[in-house]
């Protein structure tokens, strides 16, 4: 099933003998990895080709890491490491999410022997699609933390003095907000929404840093603000005290890039890798909007 | 008011109601006008005499049907047809990556609203009165049957109508579904679930509506139905005859028959 080319080159260590019966029939192939790169923001993008010894229980960030130690494309020509971001490598920072085969999922959890039993012989690495390349499979996703500020995603508890002990929260309660509290803010969501386009905005000759930053935040603000965000405005509008604000949460999403624009496409629930209930999210939303755009429409 | 909102375009400020009149013209009137449109001709299955009686009902609201056609009608479709175009510029389908269900969907939902559009434009100019001059305005509502057989009775023409009602009817019954998530309705996977079958069903019944329509249309024997309908017309021309000065039960629509 699996074709791997051999390849004496490259099989470096690590490819010996790891002892399960698996890794003795791929001990000293190859694994191609074909890499999106880009050198810096605004750039062209271009494919790289690079070859890994196999290694058994691989992720794609072990793969990443040895195509860094080696620096070198399939070719031999030496090449800049290719640049990526990770963290936690247990799925819970959000921060590896990258294209793996076509597919927004984490790096650290995307295992290279699941991938070469779908797809032989290959895997494909692309950046994030919907937001600005920062360098090769680096992106900047200020966008999805910009929409997180729209929706005020937090609890609002600052002041200088002791507000006493918060509301009590029901186990029912406690148990419908779990999961929409374990979002990590990965973006794949927003990846596979087709509802969701990239803005890329790029800075003007001689503007200022300022100048840009607001530009920019101007920019995000009329885009869509995603099923994230909409999912932590439902999380914190159900919230005893998040909902003190729970007005200001629905005045933005009934804004220009809000829940209107969701299409339905329920791509955003099926990629999630923390299988959080984006749609049952999206419908509450829905469901408050109505209710909130009726009454102000009756009650100012 | 901030400086950054005054920037913004009028249709950008007032996206969400724009939104959610698109989505409720979608039911109504566009969806219910489709529903009573697809059941009404549906009646040629029960005769040429039955679908003749239900052409008259709607023709006996006389001058007020040209106003009722554009303000229930024509207006809201073309006003659901614009916006809808617009958000099919604004997405980027990618049903090639992440095939799923919900994403089929989706995709055929702005595929079947495009060619529903475009088979409503060509419908309209075939059989409504409005088309003559462009050499459609076939459909002639004192031969209701006859003439409605007529113009269906190429096959290439049947596909087409074939075609059309199909993406109606899915883009109608997919909209429903969609419409309860959008307003709150539906909230859960199980009542989504529940939902989905009833648009299924809604779906299948009005898709067998329309279908049943298109072929009893063109199963019509148009020498018999004609004779059936000059009878009808006679008839009517007789209970107008008796009652001189009354408005006439069935308004001369002369355009639709001078236009062959």
């Amino acid at each position: 099933m699996i074709q791997l080319a051999e390849d004496s080159n490259v099989g470096g260590p690590g490819a010996a003998d790891q002892g399960n019966g698996h890794s003795d029939t791929m001990a000293g192939r190859t694994i191609h990895v074909r890499v999106l790169r880009q050198d810096g923001p605004g750039g062209e993008s271009y494919w790289e080709r690079h070859a890994v010894p196999y290694e058994p229980n691989m992720n794609v960030i072990s793969v990443l890491q040895r195509i860094a130690e080696r620096a070198r494309a399939e070719d031999g020509r030496q090449v800049a490491p290719v640049a990526w971001d990770c963290s936690c490598l247990e799925e819970v920072c959000g921060s590896c999410t990258m294209l793996v085969n076509g597919r927004t999922r984490m790096a650290c959890s995307a295992l290279v022997d699941r991938l070469l039993e779908e797809h032989p012989g290959e895997i494909e690495l692309r950046p994030m699609s919907k937001f600005p390349v920062v360098r090769d499979l680096k992106v900047d996703r200020g966008r999805l933390f910009r929409a997180l500020e729209r929706v005020e995603a937090w609890v609002p508890v600052d002041g200088s003095y002791d507000h006493g002990p918060g509301p009590r929260i029901s186990p029912e309660e406690q148990e419908d907000a779990y999961p929409l509290s374990t979002c990590m803010s990965c973006g794949c969501c927003l990846e596979a929404c087709p509802q969701y386009t990239k803005i890329e905005v790029v800075q003007r000759e001689g503007e200022s840093a300022e100048e840009f930053e607001r530009r920019r935040t101007a920019a995000y603000d009329r885009g869509f603000v995603g099923a994230h965000a909409i999912s932590q405005a439902v999380l914190f509008n159900g919230h005893p005290t998040g909902r003190m604000i729970a007005d200001e949460r629905l005045q933005a999403l009934t804004s220009a890039g809000g829940i209107q624009v969701c299409g339905n496409a329920q791509n955003c629930v099926a990629v999630c890798p923390k299988h959080i209930p984006l749609t049952r999210s999206i419908a509450r939303a829905g469901r408050a909007a109505t209710v909130w755009a009726i009454k102000r429409l009756f009650d100012r | 008011m901030s400086p950054a909102e005054a920037e913004t375009s009028f249709f950008s400020r007032h996206q969400f109601l724009i939104s959610r009149l698109f989505s409720l013209s979608g039911l109504i009137p566009v969806g219910a006008f489709l529903v009573v449109h697809l059941v009404t001709n549906a009646s040629v299955l029960a005769g040429p005499g039955t679908f003749q009686s239900r052409v008259d009902l709607i023709h006996s609201l006389g001058p007020l049907l040209v106003p009722i056609e554009w303000a229930f009608i024509f207006l809201p479709m073309l006003f659901h047809a614009s916006v809808g175009f617009a958000i099919i510029a604004g997405g980027l389908p990618n049903v090639s990556s992440y095939p799923y269900v919900g994403n089929v969907r989706y995709t055929l939902q702005r595929a079947t609203g495009m060619i529903a559009f475009a088979f409503i434009i060509w419908h309209v100019i075939q059989l409504h009165w409005m088309g003559a001059p462009l050499g459609g305005g076939k459909f002639d509502p004192h031969h209701a049957s006859s003439s409605a057989a007529l113009a269906l009775q190429p096959v290439g023409v049947a596909i087409l109508y074939a075609i059309g009602i199909l993406s109606a009817v899915f883009h109608l019954a997919n909209g429903l579904w969609t419409m309860g998530i959008t307003w709150g309705l539906w909230t859960s996977p199980a009542a989504m679930q529940r939902a989905n079958w009833i648009s299924i069903i809604v779906g299948v019944l009005l898709g067998g509506a329309g279908l049943g329509a298109l072929a009893g249309m063109r199963r019509v024997d148009v020498e018999q139905a004609r004779a059936i309908e000059d009878r009808m017309d006679e008839m009517k021309r007789m209970l107008e005859g008796r009652e001189p000065g009354d408005a006439p039960l069935v308004r001369p629509v002369a355009t639709s028959a001078e236009g062959n």
